[in-house]
């Protein structure tokens, strides 16, 4: 069990690539970062114009709200793979936080950048509430405290909907910055670009350090942590407290950027569809929440962009495919979901590293104690 | 009032008891915590609507072959998801439910599409008036079957061979193993015993309602109820499902029916805090 | 070294090497037989191989990561190297596993219809008769919850469940661990009664050397993995070997 502890840290070690590599590497995925949004925005690269199809059928927005499923991905990741607190509840700090950004933005008047930070204190507030029973029960007995948390809150979202607004939704105010205001779609993206990357720096360096590395023993074994001097408890809390800071961030930003947020939103779905990007991207790593995130809602696009140019043949099939979407998207994940479970336990980062390590020439991660 | 909404409290109470009671069945079997419990249920309207509709079978076919399907849809779900997966981390075990649920709901959605059908099934549907309470023959029907399959269950788990063995599985795995039982004919009795149960909530709760994958949600209620009734405790489960249908009906009746879900999870909160095994279940679960 | 074995061979073991995740040799090239109507003891100190040697005859080394490299595994002519413990059980071989591993929330009852299930009801019936002759204990606790029973009654039941089953031979792993040696030897006074009523053969594990060499015949002793003395179970006990490496190591615990 503690063996499982080393050989995470010496994984760590050892996936540090050469320096020049690493600067080469780093460079062109930010050339390519900050580049992505014009081809997106223009629908064409250095002047070439690109038909829907090369392009994956994706546009800007979805992209955008990648940014964000990426932070609420990330965090649940940091939980559930880093920490071992499985939670089925996160869809609940989403809620607060679009509910907190919306309440501070609209009722105190508080600018933009305010309600995000509310947003995150509120949403570590409620972290420890949540992580509360963990004190107590753990394992299944837990999984259902984040149950029955996810219910409350939403019963607290729609109340203050009701109350508040209407039926349609909560009203986000507009996200500006002093008087420079985001609205288009290439703003949006050089403004979440750096608080994700920010975000998913930030959790990733804390498993670095000393009490990162008491996180994964925690979750190797507690007691064996405990028996180590680790105070298990507070340790628990201070995860969730963080998690649930960036879920709530994530939830105001995506409240925000649709301008326009109802309780039905964060249904018990909206959670499972994060659980899901952790298992497909792989538990436990920082990359596995991004790549779970980025496959989990790009491939919808991708999927429907194909099924329409099906269409264009002939056949009852395409047709068929067509009319029924959602159902063939939800199919195929759903399956996806399934296989990777049981044929690849470590989700997509768990096989591409590997792959990734021999391309580069470093060592291989696996079989290292 | 009160006795209006005790009685259709005690009434859906019974189905979600029945639900709940497959939910436990996998669960002390396969320690599987079965998220798709509500689409089983669903399966089972569907298998209904397959049958009376499409295939114009008369009722008891119709019964038999809402049976069948819905254990063969079990055995299959133990040997294709279940049983690769064999003893995995509790998040996988949980995700594949998750998962099962999915791409069940996409099946359902291809199938017969996604808008609500009406069934008819021919089901005693009179109302009679007892002093000030409306009381519907539909769900007297319901509550009785419901007792009845929970009732032909429990006998079956305490006196049968079959039964036995399962108890025995239960209990402990590997002393299962070494004492002969072939553990998954088990296991795959107890997902087609758990789906079945499951499919004649459903079948009741298509008949109060419309047929349609939304249904799912009412499903789910079995969850709150088998904690609250002790997740390894057969009766718990049904006290549960009883429990939840009144909590749901009062609830719903006397504040709103939005205010459902907070009655039935606040208590949960409260049970997992000061009594986690359940108020009917063993106290050497769970605990930290 | 290998005594002479006038019996038709039972239980053969030949060859066998076991590790655990791909790692160092934990059993390697083990060779081992039980003949028809024997009692025969392994002995050895903690983390000797004996209890994976068990689970490799048993069939319960995949449940705990383990796989057999090589060698086989035959109980009468069957071939039960990689079978299903359930199967093997099935082959006729009763397991007594340590810890017990009685199911708790049953009766003692159902404990011993468990065991008998793999029979046809009929004879089910009669083995567990005899089971309750032999342990009129059992039979006076029919209906108790096997868990809220002492620690020699479960072991008693969970010898009654293997012998249920009407073996051909039956395993008994570490049966005096954690019971009162006076309890110990009343099950060990009855292994010789076993045999002539149920015609059953034994394999037994057992830390307590003099114990374990008292009721049987014959006697492996396991070190590091390897067979490293094995013959007549008086032999075995007087061989200087022993004494210094094991009954030695188990007199000082003892007194310690």
């Amino acid at each position: 069990m503690s063996n499982g502890v080393t050989a995470y840290l010496v994984r760590l070690r050892h996936n540090a690539l050469p320096t020049t590599l690493r600067v080469i590497g780093v460079a062109v995925l930010l050339a390519i970062l900050l580049y992505l949004p014009y081809v997106l925005q223009f629908r064409s690269i250095f002047g070439v114009r690109l038909s829907n199809m090369q392009l994956l059928n994706i546009g800007l927005s979805q992209v955008n709200l990648t940014l964000i499923s990426i932070i609420g991905a990330v965090s649940l990741n940091y939980l559930t793979g880093c920490a071992g607190l499985v939670s089925v509840g996160h869809a609940a700090f989403f809620a607060l936080g679009s509910m907190v950004a919306a309440a501070t933005g609209m009722h105190l008047k508080l600018p933009f950048l305010a309600t995000l930070v509310a947003a995150m204190l509120a949403g570590a507030m409620a972290g420890v509430v949540a992580g509360l029973p963990s004190l107590r029960v753990r394992g299944l007995y837990f999984v259902l405290s984040t149950l029955a948390i996810h219910f409350i809150v939403v019963f607290v979202f729609a109340e203050y909907q009701y109350a508040f607004h209407d039926v349609t939704g909560v009203a986000v105010g507009d996200a500006k910055i002093g008087s420079f205001e985001i609205d288009s779609g290439i703003k949006w993206y050089f403004f979440l670009l750096p608080i994700t990357v920010l975000s998913c720096l930030l959790m990733r360096n804390t498993l670095f350090h000393r009490e990162g590395r008491a996180v994964l023993a925690m979750r190797d074994n507690e007691l064996a942590a405990a028996a180590a001097g680790i105070d298990v408890r507070i340790l628990k809390l201070k995860v969730f407290a963080f998690s649930s800071a960036f879920a709530s961030l994530a939830g105001a930003l995506q409240a925000y950027y649709l301008s326009n947020v109802a309780a039905e939103m964060y249904s018990l779905n909206f959670a499972i569809q994060f659980i899901a990007i952790i298992i497909v991207g792989g538990m436990g790593t920082i990359g596995g929440g991004v790549i779970g995130a980025i496959v989990w809602l790009l491939l919808p696009s991708i999927l429907m962009g194909a099924a329409t140019e099906v269409k264009s043949g002939p056949g009852d099939f395409a047709s068929f495919l067509l009319a029924h979407r959602p159902q063939i998207v939800n199919l195929i994940f759903g399956s996806i979901v399934a296989l990777i479970l049981i044929f690849a336990p470590h989700g997509i980062a768990g096989f591409l590293r590997p792959l990734w390590q021999r391309m580069i020439g470093g060592l291989p991660w696996r079989g290292r104690t | 009032m009160l006795s209006q909404f005790i009685f259709s409290g005690l009434a859906l109470g019974s189905i979600y008891g029945l639900v709940a009671l497959g939910f436990t069945v996998i669960y002390k079997a396969t320690q599987v915590f079965n998220f798709a419990q509500g689409m089983l249920m669903v399966c089972g309207a569907y298998f209904a609507v397959t049958a009376s509709i499409h295939l114009g079978l008369p009722f008891p076919l119709t019964i038999a072959f809402i049976l069948v399907g819905a254990g063969i849809l079990g055995i299959a779900i133990y040997f294709l998801l279940i049983k690769p997966l064999g003893g995995q981390a509790l998040l996988p075990m949980i995700m594949i439910t998750i998962a099962l649920s999915i791409i069940l709901r996409a099946v359902i959605e291809l199938i017969y599409g996604g808008a609500p059908l009406t069934l008819r099934l021919p089901l005693p549907s009179g109302v009679f008036v007892l002093g000030d309470v409306r009381i519907s023959q539909l769900h007297v029907t319901a509550a009785v079957v419901s007792w009845l399959c929970m009732l032909l269950f429990i006998v079956f788990f305490r006196r049968s061979r079959a039964g036995l063995l399962m108890r025995a599985t239960a209990d402990g795995y590997e002393a299962a193993v070494l004492s002969g039982i072939r553990v998954d004919r088990i296991n795959a009795a107890a997902w087609a015993i758990g789906t079945m149960l499951a499919a004649i909530g459903g079948v009741f709760l298509c008949q109060l309602q419309l047929v349609s994958v939304e249904l799912e949600n009412i499903g789910l209620l079995a969850l709150p109820a088998v904690v609250i009734g002790g997740l390894q405790s057969v009766p718990g489960a049904i006290l549960g499902g009883l429990l939840v249908g009144l909590i749901e009906q009062l609830a719903s009746g006397y504040i709103s029916p939005k205010a459902r879900d907070i009655f039935i999870y606040v208590p949960l909160l409260l049970i997992l805090f000061i009594r986690p095994w359940g108020l009917f279940g063993q106290k050497e679960l769970g605990r930290v | 070294m290998m005594s002479p074995c006038n019996h038709e061979s039972l239980l053969s073991v030949a060859g066998l090497s076991v590790s655990y995740g791909g790692k160092a040799l934990v059993l390697s090239g083990i060779d081992l037989s039980v003949g028809k109507g024997e009692i025969v003891a392994i002995l050895g100190a903690n983390g000797a191989g004996k209890t994976t040697l068990i689970r490799a005859i048993s069939g319960l080394l995949k449940l705990h990561g383990g796989a057999i490299l090589a060698g086989q595994i035959k109980i009468g002519a069957d071939d039960t190297t990689r079978l299903a413990p359930e199967t093997i059980v099935r082959l006729g071989l009763g397991q007594v596993p340590e810890g017990r591993l009685v199911f708790k929330n049953l009766t003692v009852e159902e404990n011993l219809d468990v065991g008998a299930a793999v029979l046809p009801r009929e004879k089910g019936r009669r083995t567990m008769a005899a089971v309750y002759h032999l342990f009129p204990r059992l039979a006076e606790r029919r209906t108790q919850l096997a868990g809220l029973m002492s620690g020699g009654e479960q072991q008693m039941l969970a010898l009654g469940r293997a012998l249920a089953s009407s073996p051909r031979l039956i395993l008994v792993d570490e049966l005096s661990l954690g019971l009162a040696p006076l309890i110990v030897r009343d099950i060990y006074a009855q292994f010789k009664t076993i045999r002539s009523e149920f015609g059953t053969s034994m394999l037994i594990v057992e830390q307590n050397a003099r114990l374990a060499l008292d009721v049987s015949e014959r006697a492996y002793v396991l070190e590091r993995g390897e067979v490293v003395l094995s013959g007549l179970s008086a032999d075995v006990a007087t061989s200087a070997r022993i004494h210094e490496s094991y009954l030695g190591v188990q007199a000082e615990a003892s007194h310690g």
